[in-house]
């Protein structure tokens, strides 16, 4: 059995934001992200908008390990995700300076008949030149004692 | 382009999710989860998937997102909504469809409202969402 984290060090997630920062998709980085989803290169230097999972994310200063541990997850095992919000208000593009900003929307505690998670969503904006380009939200479950 | 309520989009299909693109992903991603790149991690899980790593989940996304831009065009996705209510798995064979589901006029511009998903022949609907794609 795993010690479950008090509800109140989870709820008081809620609000936290991360450093923020600046990051460049890379033509190397696109070619291969573009590779992996079995696609060509999209024209005109455009990014694959699978970008827009890590984008935010590496340049608001955060990771993925630091989410799973900013949540407490029992391991990497234990996530699992509810879903992805992807916003699109400009097309992204490689070899272009973005920056991100990004914090926890919410972080709340539930127990249903199945299991107990902590579901916890965190919100990222990519902009350039003052201008949104994109907005990304993230929403996580951190299962309890389910492994 | 002309579109309908109802209308169908041209399917995308992944013959075969490859086990070695989960891994340059990881790297791409940053992602230490041991689930995309560790067959013997997914073997020692309750769930019964056997020695196959799984999708991440922007991967198993990107599949509606080539979808979209094959129908529609390259920087026409405007929005998208994603769940998981499956995983996808190394080997399986998976076909991204969607329908159109409302033709609307937003500020000059016209849009398609779409369900999406990605399908799995025995397994069923492995992500569901939607998705509003720029008409041009």
């Amino acid at each position: 059995m795993h010690k479950v984290p008090p509800e109140a060090e989870i709820r008081a997630l809620t609000g936290h934001q991360f450093p923020g920062g600046h990051y460049t998709i890379e033509h190397w980085e696109n070619v291969l992200l573009t590779g992996c989803t079995g696609a060509d290169l999209l024209p005109g230097g455009l990014a694959h908008p699978a970008a827009l999972f890590h984008l935010p994310i590496v340049g608001s200063g955060t990771s993925i390990a630091e989410m799973f541990a900013l949540g407490q997850a029992e391991s990497d095992l234990s996530i699992m995700i509810e879903s992805y919000e992807w916003e699109f208000f400009q097309p992204l593009q490689e070899e272009r300076e973005y920056g991100e900003e990004g914090y926890i929307a919410s972080a709340e505690r539930h127990d249903d008949s199945e299991r107990e998670y902590d579901r916890i969503q965190f919100a990222f904006d990519v902009s350039a030149q003052d201008r949104a380009v994109a907005r990304s939200t993230v929403t996580w479950h951190y299962t309890r004692n389910t492994l | 382009m002309n579109c309908v309520e109802g209308q169908a989009i041209p399917e995308w299909v992944m013959p075969e999710v490859p086990a070695e693109r989960m891994r340059t992903m990881a790297a791409i991603l940053r992602d230490p989860n041991p689930l995309h790149w560790d067959r013997d991690a997914v073997a020692a899980l309750p769930l019964g998937l056997g020695r196959r790593t799984i999708n991440q989940g922007p991967l198993g996304l990107s599949y509606m997102v080539n979808m979209l831009h094959a129908w529609a065009g390259p920087d026409s996705i405007r929005r998208l909504v994603m769940r998981f209510p499956q995983v996808v798995l190394d080997g399986e064979h998976v076909v991204a469809r969607g329908t159109v589901t409302a033709v609307v006029e937003d500020q000059g511009e016209r849009y398609a409202d779409c369900d999406i998903w990605l399908e799995h022949a025995e397994r069923g609907v492995l992500l569901e969402g939607e998705a509003r794609v720029a008409l041009t």
